[in-house]
């Protein structure tokens, strides 16, 4: 039998053991990055609504200016179709931000049609039902969620049949238009630490390496989009510098003109 | 040429096995990474569907390398579906500087780090398994953000 003593000084001892366990490990103050850099995975493109949930809590941004229901073109080349649906999932986010049920449920159907455009649509049906229904209840949380699932669900689909390169395009249309609009926020009513979102020189050195493995993609919009992020990189890699309101006005100017070149003939 | 096809045939099958197991295992990991964010997403994160997965051995690490942006709160999520494994994640700045909260959490085969960026930019996460009774373990982080 356990006296009550032993059994609270091991009861203690135990409460004490599991909780250094749940302390993370001792990990070391300093790594040297240099020698990671050889051997670092590919990296997530952060989400449109990750840029704008950081962009809301700087000030009220009125995001029903931004929403886009455009039915658009249909296009054919696949790249270009790749590209359009990054752009308008990234719509749907704007249009989450704004509250805009409407726009949200055209924008799941918009995104479907061209999934099936490049035979990735039954991958979709699932998702578009799922936005329609959870935009009817106004559930945004599950919009978002949804919308994620969808793009996540588009490039796998495209991965599964070896289209990588499409799958990385639908990210870099998502990631244009996102900084587009975050600009445009940005550029009309400035900030330093919005300005600090653009902050991104590995993401657009991720996306160049990715449009330089795609020369069989021969098509000038891909030429604009390369040439474009190499004007926009010393804008935002400023070291310890900040992002002047110039630099946001440009690449707004530059983001604007080639999403309208996504969206249009 | 039939002959010759066979073989080949037969390598071919044999490797989308292996791949196939290979990535089951690590959808496996993923799931355990996404138990471990759980509780997290009551508390409003939004994990993320995209995620990082591979297999390493004892004692190995693996990079991640991260665009974060300052305003948002993020946790990062390591799981291996090996029971007995240890793995640990850890944040680290573009500086290579250990930037993780207090708060970020080790128990057996599940990981956790939390970061509220200072700054808008690259991280590194450095993932690892301490300990496994496996000679490759699989691994999984998943990431969410509020």
């Amino acid at each position: 039998m356990i006296s009550l003593p032993r059994l609270l000084k091991f009861t203690a001892a135990a409460t004490a053991g599991l909780t250094l366990c749940a302390h993370a490990a001792e990990a070391p103050k300093h790594i040297d990055v240099k020698q990671l850099s050889r051997n670092v995975e590919d990296v997530v493109v952060p989400l449109p609504n990750e840029i704008f949930g950081a962009l809301n809590k700087l000030g009220g941004v009125n995001w029903r200016e931004y929403v886009r229901n455009d039915k658009g073109n249909n296009f054919t080349e696949r790249p270009r179709i790749a590209l359009l649906l990054g752009s308008v999932i990234a719509d749907g986010f704007i249009a989450v931000q704004a509250e805009d049920a409407p726009t949200v449920k055209d924008i799941g159907q918009r995104v479907l049609n061209l999934a099936k455009g490049i035979g990735v649509g039954n991958s979709i049906t699932p998702h578009a039902k799922a936005i329609t229904e959870a935009a009817d209840k106004r559930n945004w949380v599950n919009v978002r969620q949804e919308l994620d699932r969808t793009q996540n669900s588009v490039q796998k689909a495209m991965n599964e049949v070896g289209d990588q390169k499409l799958s990385q395009l639908v990210s870099l249309g998502g990631w244009l238009r996102g900084t587009e609009v975050l600009t445009a926020v940005v550029n009309q009513r400035f900030s330093e630490d919005g300005a600090e979102l653009l902050r991104q020189p590995d993401l657009l050195s991720y996306f160049h390496t990715r449009l330089q493995g795609m020369p069989e993609y021969n098509m000038k919009l891909l030429t604009d989009i390369q040439d474009a992020l190499v004007q926009v990189k010393p804008m935002i890699d400023v070291g310890q510098g900040k992002i002047s309101p110039d630099s946001v006005k440009r690449i707004n100017e530059i983001t604007t003109r080639l999403d309208g070149e996504i969206v249009t003939r | 040429m039939r002959d010759l096809l066979r073989p080949s045939g037969a390598v071919l099958a044999v490797a989308i096995a292996l791949a196939l197991s290979a990535r089951a295992s690590v959808d496996d990991a993923q799931s355990f990474a996404l138990q471990a964010a759980e509780p997290y997403v009551k508390e409003g994160f939004q994990v993320r569907e995209d995620y990082w997965g591979g297999d390493l051995g004892a004692g190995e690490k693996k990079a991640v390398r991260q665009q974060l942006f300052k305003g948002n709160e993020y946790w990062f999520w390591l799981g291996t579906e090996v029971e007995k494994a240890k793995v640990s994640v850890h944040i680290y700045d573009s500086e290579g500087k250990l930037i993780e909260q207090p708060d970020s959490w080790q128990k057996g085969h599940f990981a956790a780090a939390h970061i509220v960026p200072k700054a808008t930019g690259s991280y590194f996460i450095i993932v690892t398994v301490e300990d496994s009774p496996e000679e490759r373990t699989h691994w999984a982080l998943v990431y969410g953000f509020r």
